[in-house]
């Protein structure tokens, strides 16, 4: 959610330089995910807003008042309430707003005649504009306007495309048609209509449907430049259901955003109130209308009740009852306290408070969890080691020990009993074996056995498999001479002895043998080549290794292998294994040969005899 | 050059992934600090994996990790059942605590969850669509942030040996803990976000059977293969699964 600098400075006049800003946000709220200086003068930070918050702090203003909260400075309010009880007071309506679905929960409807469309002010023109949005005409950017400071959607209908002064909220009727407002992407603008299901909630006339309800406004009664009378909707809606609209058409607005998060009812007056004293500015000859508040499900007024001792206890910090109080009275809190127990009205807009653990949050983060002191706490229970964690690391240990070295493979395949809905790698399967995929290994490792400086490939995988109606664990291993997968149980009871009834317990292995840093391997192929050498047979056979490794160079990917020694008639053949490969390149074989040949006459220089 | 070995009967005994040595050492000093290893299943019902972990159904929340959803298989009565691959270990948390409760136990406990995990998403050096975690649960009368951070520091101290490290918490949100913890670790200079974390929500502990008034406890997660890549230095979280020896040179 990206955040105007100068947006919040609106409501906190001492607010806290960007830096000590973008501290605070990081540590006591939420990620940030960017800190950016526009052309423009203003700072716009891109805040990652939690789940959990998106109910009240998708907006400017939800931000301001927690930044406000969070240190205890005053809000001001922008709005003049003297302006706003004068636009109520205005002419009586014959507006009807007609809810016939449970689904909407508050619907406030208002005419406003004469109004005239042009351009916006620079100051809101500005303010969008830092957050990415581009003015339109001002009474569209009132609509975007309101949206990102009091995070609550709202449309604004032309009252003259409609077939009367009546607005109903109703489900679809099935295979009904919309047309949206079109859809621009760069400079290409996608016309958009869709087939409706019943369970697509909606804004309709008595004739038509106007908009998809929380999602996007339809075309019939688009504001355009000539629009004189308009009617302004601030509304609420089930979450799930603009969530399933929005799913089923893919259109995932700024609005859905909110609604989908649920925004409480009771702030539907308020920002039709903010509204109406935008357009009363920008348009003041226009003549407002009362508005219609149809209020069907209304939010219950919740309390929450926790003590002192709780949330010391939850934080494992001695947190006193000053600090307590003055956390709740900076965020406003409607509170009462008697002795250890807090009692606290939660603000409507605040739908993420259910309970104590809530307070425990609310107060830790505020107090500070740089300030809680790490403890290590007794753990000493009566539990043992999982069965099945004990026996997969007993059967690791019987195989390394038999030589198996363990590789890891892919759980997604071509084929097989279980199918994903859709992978984002292509394979839709699960593995109902581990052999076809330790059979890619072997081949994979037979080839880079030179490389490897082994000459016999024996590789194992302990893991799951998934077969039509249960997963099993699998142990499976994979040489020239046996290739076998069985149950983990079976693994298991052929190597311990049928009598014994216990499992040996076996401590995790941890070494960390050889180097304990990566050496990543050249993706470029490798060569070997075979150099056999007779030298006296007194001659110290590092003599050899060492030339090699002497003239191979960089090159030389491994210690020089020795693969045979005999001695004959005084005499000793060495036979090395040298395995050549480049980090850079693909090596040629005039490369190769080029240092074989210095090898080979360094060998003549000594007397040895090449064979 | 550095030779890989000095000694190529080093290479012909058998040998263990650097995920599996890296997941024992990471259990073993939790086993040190009194955790005791839990295991559970892959492919796991929406139960396990989101409903009991207090992830509503229709919920923004659940889009918060790709899950891979399995096509429904018609059970025999004709009912569908939902399965996912499992996206944390998370499930088994739920499966051990129903299980302790049946069979007439309570907390205090403490369990540790090493194994592997699903992500449906594109896949690059740091992501995987299969990869693994280890999870850690505690819950007693009075376990506490504090001691949370006791223990992550501890564990960070031994899997780091020898090196200064730090931890500190952040705000997050996990629809399974209340309070919620982004946890950066410091080596040296800098600070990297690791794992998250939380004290265990009252609901979770509620949908097992176990009294949420009376006990109270953390959990925290985090990616064994990152843990990997950073103690080993091993640049790519994807060569862990394509069954290559070169990788086994630990």
């Amino acid at each position: 959610m990206l955040i105007s600098y100068n947006w919040l400075k609106r409501y906190i006049k001492e607010i806290p330089n960007e830096e000590d800003l973008a501290n605070l946000i990081t540590f006591k709220l939420c990620e940030l995910e960017s800190v950016e200086k526009l052309p423009s003068g203003d700072t716009v930070f891109d805040l990652k807003i939690l789940p959990d918050r998106a109910h009240d702090l998708l907006s400017h203003r939800g931000v301001a008042y927690e930044i406000a909260g969070m240190l205890g400075l005053k809000i001001s309010e922008i709005s003049n309430s003297s302006e706003i009880s004068e636009i109520q007071n205005q002419g009586k309506t014959d507006l009807q707003i007609d809810i016939q679905s449970p689904l909407c929960r508050r619907y406030i409807g208002r005419i406003v005649r004469g109004v005239e469309v042009g351009p916006s002010p620079k100051w809101m023109v500005d303010l969008l504009e830092s957050v990415g949005q581009r003015s339109i005409n001002n009474i569209v950017d009132i609509t975007n306007f309101i949206l990102f400071d009091t995070g609550q959607p709202i449309h604004i209908f032309d009252l003259d495309k409609l077939e009367n002064e009546k607005i109903i909220i109703r489900d679809a009727k099935e295979g009904e048609r919309v047309e949206l407002l079109p859809e621009k992407v760069g400079d290409i603008v996608k016309e958009r209509s869709f087939d409706l299901k019943e369970n697509n909630l909606v804004i309709a006339d008595e004739k038509d449907v106007l908009a998809l309800a929380g999602v996007k406004g339809g075309k019939k009664a688009e504001v355009g430049i000539n629009t004189k009378n308009i009617i302004i909707e601030v509304a609420s809606f089930d979450p799930i259901s603009i969530r399933k609209t929005a799913g089923m058409f893919k259109i995932h607005t700024d609005a859905v955003k909110r609604y989908e998060n649920e925004i409480t009812p009771s702030v539907c007056d308020a920002v039709m109130e903010e509204t109406s004293y935008l357009v009363k500015e920008f348009c003041p000859n226009s003549k407002f209308e009362e508005s219609v508040d149809i209020y069907k499900i209304k939010q219950e007024e919740r309390r929450v009740r926790f003590e002192t001792s709780y949330i010391c206890k939850v934080l494992g910090a001695e947190i006193k009852d000053e600090e307590i109080e003055k956390i709740l009275k900076n965020y406003n809190y409607n509170f009462s306290h008697q002795s250890d127990w807090w009692e606290v009205v939660v603000p409507d807009k605040r739908l993420d408070i259910t309970g104590g653990h809530d307070m425990a949050e609310e107060i830790g983060r505020v107090y500070g969890y740089d300030r809680i002191a790490p403890k290590i706490p007794e753990l000493n229970f009566n539990h043992k080691d999982n069965e099945v964690w004990t026996k997969i690391c007993l059967a690791k240990e019987k195989l390394i020990s038999d030589g198996y070295k363990e590789v890891m493979t892919y759980v997604f395949t071509d084929k097989g009993d279980i199918e994903v809905m859709a992978s984002a790698g292509g394979k839709n399967f699960l593995r109902t074996n581990i052999i076809d995929g330790l059979k890619k290994s072997y081949e994979l490792n037979r080839l880079n056995a030179p490389l490897l400086g082994i000459d016999e490939i024996k590789i194992f995988e302990i893991g799951t498999v998934f077969t039509k109606d249960r997963e099993e664990i699998h142990v499976a291993y994979y040489d020239k001479k046996n290739q076998k997968e069985i149950e983990l149980e079976e693994f298991i009871s052929e190597i311990i002895p049928s009598n014994s009834s216990e499992i040996p317990k076996i401590g995790e292995k941890t070494y960390l043998f050889n180097h304990s840093v990566f050496k990543l391997w050249s993706s470029y192929p490798f060569m070997a080549r075979d150099i056999a050498v007779w030298v006296p047979e007194e001659t110290d056979k590092n003599i050899l290794r060492d030339l090699y490794k002497e003239f191979g160079g960089d090159l030389l990917i491994n210690e020089p292998k020795l693969f045979d020694s005999f001695t004959k008639n005084g005499k000793t053949s060495y036979a090395y294994h040298l395995v050549f490969q480049s980090y850079n390149k693909t090596l040629t074989d005039d490369e190769v040969n080029k240092i074989m040949e210095n090898i080979n006459k360094k060998l003549s220089d000594l007397n040895f005899e090449i064979r | 050059m550095e030779s890989n070995t000095e000694n190529t009967e080093e290479y012909k005994k058998g040998s263990l992934h650097p995920l599996t040595l890296i997941m024992n050492e990471a259990v073993s000093i939790l086993k040190d600090l009194g955790f005791v290893v839990e295991a559970g299943p892959e492919l796991e019902n929406e139960w396990y994996n989101f409903d009991a972990l207090n992830v509503p159904k229709d919920h923004p929340a659940r889009d918060m990790q790709d899950t891979f959803f399995i096509k429904s298989t018609s059970l025999e009565d004709g009912e569908q059942e939902k399965k996912v691959l499992r996206t944390h270990t998370s499930n088994t948390q739920i499966r051990f605590m129903e299980n302790l409760v049946k069979e007439g136990g309570n907390p205090p406990f403490a369990i540790v969850v090493p194994g592997k995990v699903f992500r449906n998403e594109s896949t690059d050096a740091t992501h995987e669509m299969q990869f693994h975690q280890i999870e850690g649960l505690v819950v007693g009368e009075d376990i506490s942030v504090a001691h949370m951070k006791g223990i992550l520091l501890e564990f960070f101290k031994r899997f780091f040996n020898g090196e200064e490290v730090d931890i500190r918490l952040r705000p997050s949100f996990f629809p399974f803990v209340e309070p919620g913890f982004e946890v950066d670790l410091r080596r040296g200079e800098k600070w990297i976000e690791l794992l998250g974390a939380g004290m265990v929500h009252p609901n979770v502990l509620k949908n097992c059977g176990i009294d949420g008034d009376k006990y109270q406890g953390f959990a925290f997660g985090m990616g064994l293969d990152r843990l990997m890549m950073m103690k080993l230095r091993i640049p790519d979280a994807r060569l862990s699964y394509q069954g290559d020896l070169r990788l086994n040179q630990f």
